[in-house]
């Protein structure tokens, strides 16, 4: 009897705190939608998300060498735009292209994020020499011009969808411990800060349950912010013939753009062919961009005011 | 802070810089890449003398050391950058130094750059004081959306559509950078000539940089304008013109440089694509041809180049900025 009850009590609390996540959530998307940037930012990624990832409901699966009909066919209705150098059906591509676009700059933005606020809050929080390498380091690597740096790197780690994403966080983590490190600095003079440590609260104690948490908000536009910039970063390099290839790889749009400049669709005029995949990287890009400006406007009301 | 005393300060921090930078060099190419022996060396030499001794990879490795244990190969490496030695080709073009392949194609990048960085500069502080000046309106939303979408254009694919549709579909500007073409031209239409190649180059930077400048130009006269001069220009009488002129302008244009420095990273990296896709022999082209051919000790030259002009380019930038702020050129 008494057993019911404890278990009842443990439920109840669960669904308190649940219903309080719920309406937290409620809260901040209601926020999100309002802001316009935002909203426009999430309605294209969403979208661009389905299309991609739903592919094999929307155009069937992949094309295997067996589907190859003519090659550099020009748009009809059979091939709504055309076909590509080995003759697979461009638009069947097009709607494959983003998955790997997409997991190429959600998984590079996740490695960055880690990397960079890692070396944020570190040099931020403990200050002194630490601080001083640290952001130094940063200064340094931000300075390097981004493509020749991933170029360097992906050409030496030798391309693949692992190295791709690898050369991308490295080139991207500077900006990111950079803004992290800042809002460490004003998160730490706050007073719970002190307070927590005039009671004895350790250092990795205050990190973990009070620096982090509050620059939290933040590092999730940055990585936002961060999934935009490794989009584009990963189309130039496909684009330089380095990105992720191979028989069974599915071809980023960075890929189908550099394949069509290769097969010379453009002194031939196949704009069907290296349009549409350059349109959908821009587009994509601009929405995360988007998405992560939104983002700052609502963490920052201040910017609101530009 | 004396201004001489910065300028010393400011190149102590270049020398610095220049050191990790060619360290980095060392770090990624004869550690990280590998055995530096298969990296950096030729794969034989010619066709016909696969196994026999080779003369070249015999003096390359005597050169840099590469049977050396590392910290002698470092210090021979960093002996070596400094002299000016970047290191010999080994596939693009066999047994040339990269240096002397670099040189000329620097001049051709260093045109294009210039050239597309004053356009965009011109650009987007017009634009930018329209759309600061008129915050919220239709003209400021147009060019906030617009320079943002052209923001997020890869520069490949403006390239591309600019080629198609003014030099293929309508055949005004050359497909290709077919310039010097025609041996015999005077001075003028073989400068004439170089600015036809340059348009859609330029166009390109323009469209695909341009937000750079006019946004944060945008952003600073909107923190500049409120201000309590401001109002003062406006009640004595000032016209508009005279009011951005005198008073919005020289305040709003500290930010730009700063913009400006950030900015160089964006536009070697702009520049490289640039010119694959307009055949322009510079440096971006260069390292193409490098990736292609996996011509490793020529990447490494190129790779130091490009960065080193960067952190100089930033360097002149802050000095610049020194120059421009009496605050902090005083003070």
């Amino acid at each position: 009897m008494g057993e019911t009850t404890v278990v009842g009590r443990r439920y109840s609390l669960l669904r308190e705190r649940l219903s309080h996540d719920i309406e937290r959530f409620r809260k901040f998307a209601a926020v999100l939608i309002k802001n316009r940037l935002a909203f426009a930012g999430i309605a294209i990624i969403v979208l661009f998300s389905v299309i991609s990832f739903g592919a094999p409901l929307l155009v069937g699966p992949y094309p295997t060498q067996l589907q190859r009909t003519d090659d550099n066919l020009p748009p009809s209705s059979a091939h709504w735009l055309g076909t590509d150098w080995e003759g697979f059906d461009l638009l069947t591509l097009l709607v494959y292209g983003g998955q790997i676009s997409l997991i190429i700059g959600f998984s590079a933005s996740i490695v960055a994020m880690v990397l960079g606020t890692a070396v944020g809050v570190f040099g931020g929080f403990y200050g002194g020499i630490t601080d001083l390498i640290l952001a130094r380091m940063t200064d340094f690597f931000l300075v390097i011009p981004w493509l020749p740096f991933v170029l360097v790197l992906v050409i030496i780690l030798t391309p693949s969808l692992p190295t791709i994403i690898l050369a991308i966080a490295i080139v991207s983590w500077p900006s990111t411990a950079r803004v992290i490190r800042s809002q460490v600095l004003t998160v730490k003079e706050r007073q719970f800060i002190e307070r927590s440590r005039a009671i004895g609260a350790r250092p990795g104690f205050i990190v973990r349950k009070h620096i982090i948490p509050n620059v939290m908000p933040l590092v999730w536009a940055e990585a936002v912010l961060t999934v935009s910039n490794s989009v584009f970063t990963e189309a130039f390099l496909s684009f330089f013939g380095l990105g992720a290839s191979g028989p069974d790889v599915i071809k980023s749009w960075g890929v189908l753009v550099n394949e069509s400049y290769v097969h010379l669709a453009l002194v031939q005029g196949h704009w069907w062919y290296f349009g549409p995949p350059g349109l959908f990287i821009t587009v994509v890009v601009l929405g995360f961009a988007m998405l992560g400006y939104g983002l700052e406007e609502i963490m920052n009301p201040a910017l609101k005011r530009r | 802070m004396n201004f001489r005393r910065y300028l010393l300060r400011k190149t102590v921090y270049v020398i610095i810089t220049i050191f990790f930078i060619a360290s980095l060099n060392f770090l990624l190419f004869q550690v990280i890449a590998g055995d530096p022996t298969y990296v950096l060396l030729p794969r034989g030499c010619g066709t016909s003398n696969v196994t026999g001794e080779c003369p070249l990879r015999a003096a390359l490795i005597h050169e840099w050391a590469l049977d050396q244990p590392l910290i002698v190969r470092f210090a021979t490496y960093l002996r070596n950058v400094f002299s000016g030695n970047l290191g010999t080709s080994i596939t693009y073009q066999t047994g040339v130094p990269v240096a002397t392949i670099i040189a000329p194609r620097l001049w051709t990048t260093l045109i294009l750059v210039g050239v597309a960085t004053a356009t965009t500069m011109w650009l987007g502080i017009i634009l930018g004081r329209i759309s600061g000046w008129r915050r919220g309106r239709p003209a400021d939303v147009i060019i906030t959306l617009s320079t943002l979408f052209g923001y997020s254009m890869p520069s490949f694919w403006v390239s591309l559509l600019l080629i198609f549709s003014l030099s293929v579909t309508i055949r005004i500007f050359p497909v290709y950078w077919d310039f010097g073409a025609y041996a015999r031209m005077d001075l003028l239409s073989t400068v004439l000539d170089y600015m036809w190649h340059l348009i859609l180059p330029v166009a390109t930077f323009v469209i695909t940089n341009v937000a750079w400048f006019s946004l944060t130009l945008r952003n600073s006269l909107t923190d500049v304008l409120p201000e309590d001069y401001m109002i003062t220009a406006r009640a004595k009488g000032l016209s508009q013109g005279q009011q951005l002129r005198w008073h919005a302008l020289p305040n709003a244009r500290l930010p730009l440089v700063t913009a400006s420095a950030l900015y160089f990273g964006w536009v070697v990296s702009g520049a490289i694509v640039i010119e694959i896709v307009f055949t322009i022999q510079g440096l971006g082209q260069l390292t193409w041809e490098a990736t292609t051919a996996f011509d490793f000790p020529l990447l490494s030259g190129i790779f130091l180049i490009a960065t080193i002009g960067v952190v100089v380019a930033n360097a002149m930038a802050d000095v610049l900025y020194m120059f421009l702020d009496p605050r902090v050129r005083e003070a």
